[in-house]
């Protein structure tokens, strides 16, 4: 989808999603750190790109960021906070997570957040083993 | 219209997300709405009635350009929709009502 021309500043600085392969629990709590990043950074993007720097700071002054990489925490307080727009939010997230990790998306597709960040988590830690 | 109730018309639809966020990202954008719909991966035909709801909400205008009738966002009107989305937000907390 060619949506706009800026690019967020989730990824290092070295264009990489991914921290360098180590082994074991090391491994796994490194990719755990950056999927949890990325996400972090897609969502403040989502929120401020579709309501504003300002809406941000007051949703982050409510905590609401603090939960977002628990999607059940944090689809609990879009919810309250945005009743059925949640999941217009929930999706543009996921959207472009997906646009990040080269994963397809759909809009037609049933909907459900939890199970599309488990799916990018999975694919994060997939290609964290390939490098 | 309250704040709440404009909240609820920005986000209403997937549509209307992906509108806001182009208009967000670009905002001197003015296009058709052939070409918007193009810019956000939809059709012409999907993305009519969002477009109309946020040009009777003001977020968006529209003019005639020689042949073309183009949409664009009015920087000015969205300031005062987001205040007032930002106000309301204010007053709801996580987790319960007012």
């Amino acid at each position: 989808m060619a949506m706009g021309t800026r690019e967020s500043s989730s990824a290092n600085h070295h264009g990489n999603l991914w921290p360098a392969q180590k082994s074991g629990a090391n491994s796994n709590s490194a990719v755990e750190e950056a999927f949890s990043s990325l996400l972090t950074g897609i969502v403040c993007d989502a929120l401020s790109n579709a309501l504003g720097r300002y809406v941000l700071d007051i949703l982050a002054s409510k905590g609401l960021l603090d939960d977002s990489d628990n999607p059940k925490e944090f689809d609990r307080g879009l919810q309250s906070l945005f009743g059925n727009g949640a999941s217009v939010l929930e999706r543009i997230v996921v959207k472009d997570l997906y646009r990040k990790l080269s994963i397809p998306y759909s809009s037609n597709a049933r909907f459900n957040y939890e199970k599309s960040l488990e799916t990018a988590k999975e694919v994060c830690f997939v290609e964290s083993r390939l490098k | 219209m309250s704040g709440g109730e404009i909240l609820s018309t920005l986000l209403a639809s997937e549509i209307r997300g992906d509108l806001l966020i182009l208009f967000h990202k670009n905002p001197g954008l003015i296009d058709t709405v052939d070409g918007i719909a193009r810019r956000i991966g939809r059709t012409t035909i999907t993305v009519v009635s969002d477009l109309r709801e946020l040009l009777q909400l003001g977020l968006l205008k529209q003019k005639r350009i020689g042949a073309s009738e183009v949409v664009f966002l009015d920087r000015a009107r969205d300031r005062e929709i987001l205040e007032s989305v930002a106000n309301h937000l204010q007053t709801v907390q996580i987790g319960g009502a007012k």
